[in-house]
């Protein structure tokens, strides 16, 4: 454990602090110190690991819309990426067609005693992404895309 | 008719028509288009490959008809009578509840180079590579179609909101 790993991070000057206020007996603190530094960066980087996953699960363009989603965490659990099955408008229980914002969403109820939607999105740019949205997960006042429109087929189922 | 011609017709015919209305923007045009183009496939009597081609030959015609009557020497100097009797996007007749009829209205008003692609997209859920199929242009062209198209739909929502 040198002091380039905690280089480049915000924590790295207190470390390097005391280190100089420390010799011998200093050590132990030091050590205690560089390890809690290595925590810190290992949370920082687990959060950007949960932020890519979310993106990548969908939740990118719609759900990660600065002020709209502010816990990529609780997002996963409630949304999960799906494979796509092509639904048909006509397949759907409730559809929305965002012509200025450039995609369009299918939603339809799973069957089964669980509350769960499908919901599929596509985008101008040609992507194609689908979701399962676990219903009581989300909150009736969330302003997630992706969430709300669940809810919003729930109502239409 | 055929049992196969009824098959084709009642199988198409409403959403034939609603293209053909969106280009036409009045119902009787609309629907002439939509029997031309029937017609055509009738008359035409090539065996085509599957479903999907025949959906898309059939759209790809009505489009081509549509343009055609609208360049027309004889259309651009008449009116139709009824034309100001129908709300567009209502007289559009979707299968499924539209619940901004501005936006479609405004769709419906974009350049017919916009308006196919846009259209085909959103309200007939086509993917881009079967839009660019019917109408035979490249998906990059689409792609670009699309984006543009929806920054015009977003000019004309604003030029129309107080």
């Amino acid at each position: 454990m040198g002091i380039q790993e905690v280089q480049g991070n915000g924590n790295a000057q207190a470390y390097q602090k005391k280190r100089k206020a420390g010799r011998g007996e200093g050590f132990q603190e030091s050590l205690l110190q560089n390890l809690k530094n290595r925590d810190q960066e290992n949370q920082t980087i687990t959060d950007t690991e949960t932020k890519k996953k979310a993106e990548n699960i969908g939740v990118g363009r719609i759900g990660m819309t600065p002020g709209i989603r502010v816990n990529a965490v609780a997002a996963q659990e409630a949304l999960q990426a799906v494979e796509v099955r092509h639904m048909s408008y006509e397949d759907s229980d409730h559809i929305k067609i965002a012509v200025t914002e450039g995609y369009t969403l299918k939603g339809k109820r799973e069957d089964g005693e669980e509350a769960r939607v499908y919901v599929e999105a596509k985008y101008d740019d040609g992507r194609l992404e689908a979701y399962q949205v676990e219903i009581d997960r989300i909150s009736e006042t969330t302003e997630q895309e992706i969430e709300r429109f669940a809810l919003e087929t729930m109502k239409e189922a | 008719m055929e049992e196969k011609w009824s098959y084709l017709v009642d199988e198409y015919r409403a959403m034939l028509y609603r293209i053909a209305f969106s280009n036409m923007k009045n119902r009787a045009d609309a629907e002439d288009a939509v029997q031309e183009a029937f017609l055509r496939y009738m008359k035409d009597g090539k065996p085509i490959q599957n479903k999907e081609h025949e959906k898309a030959w059939l759209i790809r015609t009505t489009i081509h008809i549509c343009l055609d009557i609208l360049k027309s020497g004889w259309y651009q100097k008449t009116v139709p009578w009824n034309e100001s009797f129908e709300n567009t996007a209502k007289s559009v007749y979707l299968p499924y509840q539209v619940k901004d009829d501005e936006t479609l209205d405004a769709v419906l008003q974009l350049p017919v180079h916009y308006r196919n692609p846009i259209y085909l997209f959103y309200y007939e859920d086509y993917a881009i590579r079967e839009i660019a199929e019917i109408l035979s242009e490249k998906e990059g062209t689409i792609k670009t179609r699309l984006r543009r198209g929806r920054e015009e739909v977003k000019k004309i929502l604003t030029e129309r909101r107080p």
